[in-house]
């Protein structure tokens, strides 16, 4: 039986060739929303997005970021606003905010792939450079960009391809024997 | 410097989008893969033979062309170590008889 999700989650990929094709309002702003219904720790809804589309801020981005092989349309900024996280007594370097900054990326990625859209994630970028350019508020830490647009019709960059892995090579259950090295 | 190396391959923009590359490299690279050291080093080598195609010389052109068409398949065969291998063997050879050329000692070449 066809279920839309499960279909969206396999046949999604990271995408590092982009045309320059714009990506409509209506289709950002849904990618968004499916960003922000991105579950969170404690609920602390502490990330934000900063939607870059400026052709010169652009640039300057994709000058400082070497994991950014594509020249996309948009790219969206996602940040952990700090100081939520600090009105709620919670250490700047909790291992929650880069963890909810991937399932917002997740979303965002499944949701623009299931309007025909592409994504590539990229966390290769100096965080201080990146502060300068957009002049970030002091308590957003910038964590990953999402690249959105439409993907180029090229073999795209796919590190690893010839690995196939299924969930069974990853999944365990209930106790591990004791000569598996655990206590 | 002699006149053909004072041709001002590339301008100051370009320069410094070389620059903002080092930099931001290197401070990535400090918790980075080690592999993506020559990836990185590749980058740059890439954006710097763009950035001089339009007026290098003959001599140096064939080493730019085969540097923007290779590097970004080697990109795709990263994790595939021969293959990856073999496109750094290409890049090194061409780039040897690069200086070949540039110096003017390749074999019936004037002297």
């Amino acid at each position: 039986m066809s279920n839309a999700v499960l279909d969206a989650i396999r046949k999604r990929r990271v995408v590092r060739e982009m045309t320059d094709e714009p990506v409509t309002q209506a289709q950002l702003e849904q990618i968004l929303d499916a960003g922000r219904w991105a579950p969170t720790g404690g609920n602390m809804r502490q990330n934000r997005f900063v939607v870059v589309q400026d052709e010169k801020i652009k640039g300057l981005i994709y000058q400082v970021a070497p994991g950014m092989f594509q020249r996309p349309p948009v790219i969206i900024l996602i940040c952990t606003d700090l100081g939520v996280a600090r009105a709620h007594q919670i250490s700047d370097d909790s291992l929650t905010f880069p963890m909810d900054v991937g399932k917002a990326a997740q979303n965002m990625a499944l949701a623009a792939h299931s309007l025909g859209l592409a994504t590539g994630p990229v966390t290769s970028f100096s965080q201080s450079a990146v502060n300068r350019i957009l002049n970030l508020p002091e308590a957003f830490v910038p964590h990953m960009f999402i690249c959105l647009g439409h993907a180029a019709e090229v073999s795209q960059f796919n590190v690893r391809p010839w690995q196939r892995i299924t969930w069974r090579d990853l999944t365990f259950y209930d106790r591990f024997p004791s000569d598996s090295g655990g206590e | 410097m002699s006149e053909e190396t004072s041709n001002g391959i590339i301008s100051e923009d370009q320069a410094v989008e070389l620059l903002a590359l080092f930099v931001s490299s290197a401070q990535l690279l400090m918790h980075e893969p080690a592999h993506y050291g020559p990836l990185r080093l590749l980058t740059a080598t890439e954006r710097l033979s763009a950035m001089m195609l339009e007026k290098a010389t003959e001599e140096t052109r064939p080493f730019l062309e085969l540097a923007i068409e290779r590097i970004p398949q080697m990109h795709v065969q990263m994790s595939d170590v021969p293959a990856y291998k073999a496109g750094l063997e290409e890049l090194n050879a061409a780039i040897g008889d690069c200086l070949v050329r540039r110096a003017g000692l390749e074999e019936g070449a004037s002297q």
